[in-house]
């Protein structure tokens, strides 16, 4: 398939992202990073800062294993390693939705290693009740006003505002997703995240006018009539399109996906409730759950209906190396996915150019099993 | 290879460890029996006080599979959760005890009995990922098991406030409704608050007892750390109050009496991170040379105070305090702990075991390295190991870089 020339200005936001934010900075736009998608981006941003998803990007990490082991997972090595090499600089901070130990423990570590004016993992609920939403509440207040004394004042409108940008980029995004399942999106998987990468260093203001764009491009483009064996990818964070481009040149086509970096990081669009703070609260706590923060049991039958209407003949785990939740629940996982009759295959990925024969030979052995 | 060995323990009360797991295990069998509820919990918080309270039965699984290690279990166990999928990358306390489960469990080969099967099981939220996991498994394992799902703000000790402590103590509230409803007994809060005074006596003990290793040369090392079993397994207790008396009161004696671990102690060294436990003679392993094991940082997890007229609050703290002190959650307060155990302790090397069956407490330790090499100029050197898999330990390294190591701080004492 053809490039196509609407997703071309995500590719470049992605491609210039570290000098589009440094002379955003350098403008006096405050930047806050955070690593995981339970971060309450609509908290940074209606307390006047521009959140950033720390990217790990696709290399080798030398310097970061001065500070960290080698047994975590590439994107959070790598982004050590690129904050180690100055890529970071246009930080002012960090904010952390509690998901994983890596990422928690990186918190910690730049804020050991690098000069920032605020970095707080905040604590979230595990489960879903009065008080469990009281507290997180309290610190959701407690992390706007940390962000208050180094930025603007947060009030109910700004996160009013907030919110309703994040969930109209939530709905365009939610469309394409569906469209995607409907194979009526004329787009490949490795242009599809290059749109959700793009979200994660883009101005909120401006990637919803790209959206549109694209929206109005994608809904008169003609209904693609290439297709593959359709899948539903699984798994944390990917950064490296080429293991997608890879997937699709061997026949396969993506239709869906559980990954922060497509669907699960945007689903649902929106929360319920009276006032801005019960709807962003609401949407948290019913966010397409991460094995970092759920029960297999909670997870297994959202999936189940994922690939149901998707209709994904398979599944590929595609999972970071070394990433616990997801390696922890793969074996129920998988083994309901057997039960329910659906074949799936975990490939395992580390830094650039690691495991790519390995990759590869897997990828065409699942061809041939679903073929 | 030299895999698989025990620690010599000096202190004629450590020897006697072996009895009072054995006695724990013997209780955990005659609960079930007798039809005492059983439940399975994670360690490191306040449920097992609520248990001891309600004179129910708390089983840590956690804490069973060092027992596997040290009985040479585990590669059996890791066998059979690498069959079921369990990728090796993943902690070896979670692989080693769904295995355990999905294996032999009481068998005749199983020592002490094996775990009797749990008629709840208290899964959670807030500890590290792997520890969540495992109970999410057993909660699978055991259907006919009631469960109770926990939350606790993973948050670092210096940034708790008052929210956190309000939702842990909610969630104590939601655990003691959960208990008494299940198991029809009420909770006495009189009872609460003797159980609550018997642990804090015990954290005191532990405190005192590692204080001693300030003396030269050090009456207690590392080697003797098996004795935690106690603040594990029996915290609430009046039994673990008379064990910790007992070891405090040897200790004490042998520290007044100048009785040292080795005879001629020359170097005093720290341990960061969990032992190997199927390798405690580690410890010892410098001892030839002159070094002794003088402290660890797995120990901190313990020193906490107890507010017995405050009990479910003292609790609460606890359940968000004792996992912060030992993980990434909060590295900078680790840093003070070990500096500050350092200081105190004179400690003149420092051994990082950078563990790969745990990421929370492995994360953090470069910066701590640094620390104690800039702040105090104590050197420090890595190991590469594995709290569970001894397939991860390569003892001719360890062995190369201790001898270096150890020869360096003996150059530099003269």
């Amino acid at each position: 398939m053809d490039p196509h020339p609407a997703a071309a200005r995500f590719e470049e936001a992605v491609r210039l992202r570290r000098r589009r934010l440094e002379d955003a900075a350098s403008q006096g736009r405050k930047i806050i990073g955070y690593f995981c998608t339970y971060t309450p981006v609509e908290i940074i941003h209606a307390c006047g800062f521009l959140p950033v998803r720390i990217w790990g990007g696709v290399g080798r990490a030398e310097k970061a294993y001065s500070l960290v082991p080698s047994f975590i997972c590439p994107y959070m090595r790598l982004s050590l390693e690129g904050a180690l090499n100055g890529e970071f600089s246009f930080l002012t901070g960090i904010v952390q939705g509690y998901t994983c130990d890596v990422a928690c423990g990186l918190v910690n570590i730049w804020k050991d290693n690098f000069k920032m004016d605020l970095c707080h993992s905040l604590p979230l609920p595990y489960n879903d009740n009065q008080d469990a939403r009281i507290f997180l509440r309290a610190g959701l207040h407690e992390l706007a006003g940390k962000l208050t004394q180094i930025g603007k004042g947060f009030t109910d409108e700004s996160l009013e505002g907030s919110l309703a940008l994040y969930e109209e980029i939530r709905s365009i995004l939610a469309w394409i997703f569906g469209r995607r399942a409907d194979r009526g999106l004329h787009l490949t998987s490795a242009e599809v995240l290059n749109i959700v990468q793009a979200y994660f260093v883009t101005p909120p203001e401006e990637y919803l006018d790209m959206l549109k764009g694209l929206k109005d491009d994608l809904a008169s483009a003609p209904v693609p009539t290439d297709c593959g064996i359709p899948v539903l990818i699984s798994g944390s964070i990917i950064e490296d399109a080429q293991v997608l481009t890879l997937i699709e040149q061997i026949g396969f086509k993506v239709v869906a996906d559980d990954l922060c970096t497509g669907q699960r990081g945007f689903t649902p669009v929106a929360g319920q409730g009276e006032g801005p703070m019960e709807r962003l609260m609401d949407r948290i706590m019913k966010r397409f759950p991460c094995p970092s923060r759920s029960h297999p049991d909670e997870r297994v039958p959202r999936l189940l209906d994922l690939i149901r209407s998707s209709r994904a003949k398979g599944v590929i785990f595609l999972f970071q190396k070394f990433c616990t939740p997801h390696l922890a629940d793969h074996p129920k996982v998988s083994q309901a996915l057997k039960d329910a009759g659906i074949p799936s295959i975990l490939i395992e990925m580390d830094e650039a150019g690691l495991m790519e024969a390995q990759v590869t030979t897997r990828l065409e052995t699942f061809y041939g099993m679903l073929e | 290879m030299d895999t698989n060995r025990k620690s010599t323990k000096r202190l004629s009360t450590a020897k006697d460890l072996a009895k009072v797991v054995a006695e724990y295990y013997l209780e955990c069998h005659e609960a079930k029996a007798s039809g005492k509820p059983v439940g399975w919990m994670p360690p490191m918080n306040g449920g097992i006080e609520i248990f001891y309270a309600l004179g129910l039965q708390p089983v840590f699984p956690e804490n069973w599979s060092p027992v596997c290690a040290a009985f040479g279990l585990t590669p059996a166990n890791f066998e059979v959760s690498e069959r079921m999928g369990y990728s090796r990358d993943l902690c070896g306390y979670l692989r080693n005890i769904v295995g355990y489960v999905h294996g032999d469990m009481n068998g005749p080969s199983v020592p002490l009995g094996g775990l009797p099967e749990p008629d709840m099981v208290m899964s959670f939220g807030g500890g590290c990922i792997p520890a969540m996991k495992i109970f999410q498994v057993m909660e699978t394992r055991f259907p006919k098991a009631k469960v109770f799902r926990a939350d606790a703000p993973q948050v670092a000790v210096e940034d708790i406030r008052d929210h956190h402590v309000a939702y842990a103590v909610s969630e104590m509230h939601r655990l003691i409704d959960f208990l008494e409803k299940t198991t029809g007994r009420k909770l006495d809060y009189e009872r609460l608050k003797e159980v609550v005074e018997l642990s804090d006596k015990a954290c005191l003990l532990w405190d005192e007892i590692m204080s001693y290793r300030r003396f030269k040369p050090t009456p207690i090392s590392a080697a003797e750390i098996g004795i935690m079993f106690v603040m594990v397994t029996r915290q609430g207790t009046q039994i673990a109050v008379d064990f910790l008396t007992r070891v405090r009161d040897e200790v004490r004696e042998r520290a007044e009496a100048g009785i040292g671990v080795i005879e001629d102690e020359k170097v005093r060294l720290f341990w960061d991170n969990i032992p190997l436990w199927y390798n405690m003679g580690l410890f010892n392993y410098f001892e030839k040379m002159g070094g002794v094991m003088v402290a660890e940082t797995y120990s901190a997890a313990w020193s906490l105070r107890l507010d017995p007229n405050n009990p479910i609050e003292a609790l609460a703290k606890k359940s968000l305090m004792s996992y912060s002190l030992v993980s990434c959650l909060s590295i900078e307060r680790r840093k003070e702990m070990v500096l500050k155990a350092c200081r105190d302790f004179a400690i003149d090397g420092a051994v990082f075991h950078q563990n790969k069956s745990c990421v929370p407490i492995t994360l953090g330790q470069a910066d701590i390295r640094k620390a104690l090499a800039h702040e105090l100029g104590i050197p420090s050197i890595t190991i590469d190991a594995d709290h569970m898999d001894s397939r991860n330990f390569s003892f001719a390294q360890f062995q190369t870089r201790a001898d270096a190591f150890m020869e360096m701080l003996l150059e530099k004492k003269h």
